[in-house]
């Protein structure tokens, strides 16, 4: 009876920007397979190319944080596509929001990491590579 | 508001200023300093020139007072005459740079050089670095008194223009004149420095100028010049400090006159900005605001000795490493002048003048937290010696 064991799975998730309606859960991966009571054969791994989006929660924690540091009223909209810049925060503003995400998460943000961040999506995806890195 | 835009190049800062500074220059202040843009990097492909000197990369704003305030600065004249002239010394009480450096008149000349020189032996070259990056502030004096004429309301309109303002400029220059005179016959002296390397860097400096973004804003500019007297003062209080350390008390003394003198011009800036406080509270805490949101960039930003596009970066990362000028005394600058011009205490401002006074006075512990984060970082981190062609290219630690 065949029985199908991933064995061996491999995630990353790769920093992407994407489009907001779209959900895109493709992961990098690679699968192999061995079946008991037959020949064992191993299907070539399968790897697919990847666009990914950090989890929402994520970026939900990082609106919230935005929000405290830059005094926005709850019910501004601020989503993964929102710039810094645009949401009035100045140079001193980004690198508290990165200290107060550095805080939440548990997490080191490199100073060229720290610089490159301009927008909510951008700060999300930099915390699950960071998280997986740990 | 009349607004000229003056724009040499329309490049805006990709980092802003307010980054963690790269590993190199991890300790230095570089967050307090305005953009600077080597000729190489324009948007218009251009081959990098040899020996190019950074530029300011900011759009340059111009004239950004109303015309009707000027009259206010008219109606100072009379008041500046009897509280802001009154912090001038007269010439004829004045030190001069002879009077701390060796007498080519005396017998004893060659004696007193020797000294000098043997003293000098003692003292590190991370000091010297840091001494000749003010002595090369210092002699960038033309940029200043240039600075000081660019302001409307104030400006000396013919070079000798009877103006109380335009007598405190030009008496403030000739004052300041001094202190680049004398660190240089003192350097000269030494023998433990390459006058030649810090002569080209003095000339790159004054050619390249400066624009601390004051706008022709007397606002803007009193403001500016209040942090930044006060800032020499502590860094000159501190080679002071540091000379008598490594048992150079002739050097001691010489920093610490120049230093006096630095607080002497810090109480009659820091006057005329509380005085514009009473007459109008709301455009100066806004002036305030626009100046620290704009942050306070150090006079010699541009500095550039034909070798190390970094130069100043390097420089201050040694200053602020010895303690002679830091990020912790920024901080400790701004929070000084919030409380020296009661900005807290303000009343009747209007809501963008209520916003610009939580800004300033939020602002010093805020950056604090943030110096206290590039230091716990810095410690982790491996911090290279370079050379300083000051120094004939002899290594320092960053």
């Amino acid at each position: 009876m065949a029985s199908l064991t991933a064995s061996s799975l491999s995630f990353s998730s790769v920093s992407c920007s994407f489009k907001p309606n779209q959900v895109s859960n493709l992961r990098k991966a690679s699968l192999s397979f061995s079946g008991k009571g037959f020949p064992s054969h191993r299907m070539p791994a399968l790897r697919f190319r990847v666009a990914c989006a950090a989890k929402p929660e994520t970026v939900n924690k990082v609106v919230e944080i935005v929000k405290k540091q830059l005094a926005l009223p709850e019910d501004r909209d601020v989503n993964g596509e929102s710039k810094f810049a645009t949401l009035g925060a100045d140079s001193l503003d980004t690198v508290e929001i990165v200290m107060g995400l550095e805080e939440e998460f548990g997490i080191s943000v490199e100073e060229e990491s720290a610089q490159s961040i301009t927008t909510v999506q951008e700060a999300a995806d930099m915390i699950e590579k960071l998280l997986e890195k740990k | 508001m009349a607004l000229k835009l003056n724009a040499s190049n329309f490049q805006y800062p990709k980092c802003a200023s307010f980054a963690l500074p790269p590993v190199a220059t991890i300790r230095s202040p570089k967050f307090f300093m305005a953009s600077t843009l080597r000729s190489g990097s324009k948007e218009v492909d251009t081959v990098k020139k040899p020996f190019s000197p950074p530029r300011e990369v900011h759009v340059q704003v111009t004239h950004s007072m109303p015309p009707q305030k000027i009259e206010i600065f008219k109606a100072m004249e009379d008041w500046a005459e009897n509280n802001i002239l009154v912090h001038l010394k007269p010439v004829e009480k004045c030190w001069q740079p002879q009077d701390f450096l060796p007498d080519p008149a005396s017998d004893g000349f060659y004696d007193q050089v020797k000294e000098l020189r043997e003293r000098a032996r003692e003292i590190p070259d991370d000091y010297f670095v840091v001494l000749v990056g003010d002595m090369i502030t210092e002699e960038a004096l033309p940029t200043y008194q240039t600075m000081l004429n660019t302001l409307d309301g104030v400006r000396d309109e013919t070079g000798a223009s009877p103006t109380s303002w335009a007598i405190w400029t030009r008496a403030w220059t000739a004052e300041e004149n001094r202190h680049g005179d004398l660190l240089n016959k003192y350097l000269y002296l030494s023998g433990r420095v390459d006058m030649k390397q810090i002569e080209k860097t003095i000339q790159y400096l004054i050619g390249s100028g400066m624009d601390p973004r004051t706008e022709n804003n007397p606002y803007l500019g009193f403001i500016y010049t209040s942090f930044q007297e006060r800032a020499t003062f502590i860094s000159h209080g501190n080679t002071a400090r540091l000379a008598r350390e490594h048992g150079d008390l002739k050097l001691a003394q010489i920093c610490g006159t120049i230093a006096s003198d630095e607080k002497r011009h810090e109480t009659a800036y820091t006057k005329i900005v509380e005085k514009l406080f009473e007459i109008d509270p709301d455009g100066t805490v806004l002036a305030f605001a626009d100046m620290m949101r704009k942050k306070i960039s150090m006079p010699a930003h541009l500095m550039y000795d034909g070798h190390d596009d970094n130069l100043f970066d390097h420089f201050s990362a040694v200053a602020q490493r010895l303690g002679v000028y830091t990020a912790r005394d920024y901080a400790d600058i701004l929070e000084h002048l919030v409380g020296r011009w009661k900005v807290e205490n303000l009343t009747g401002l209007s809501a963008e003048g209520q916003k610009a006074q939580d800004y300033v006075c939020g602002l010093p512990p805020r950056i604090r937290r943030l110096e206290e984060r590039a230091q716990g970082r810095a410690r982790a981190k491996e911090v290279p010696r370079i050379p300083f062609s000051w120094i004939y290219d002899r290594e320092v630690q960053l």
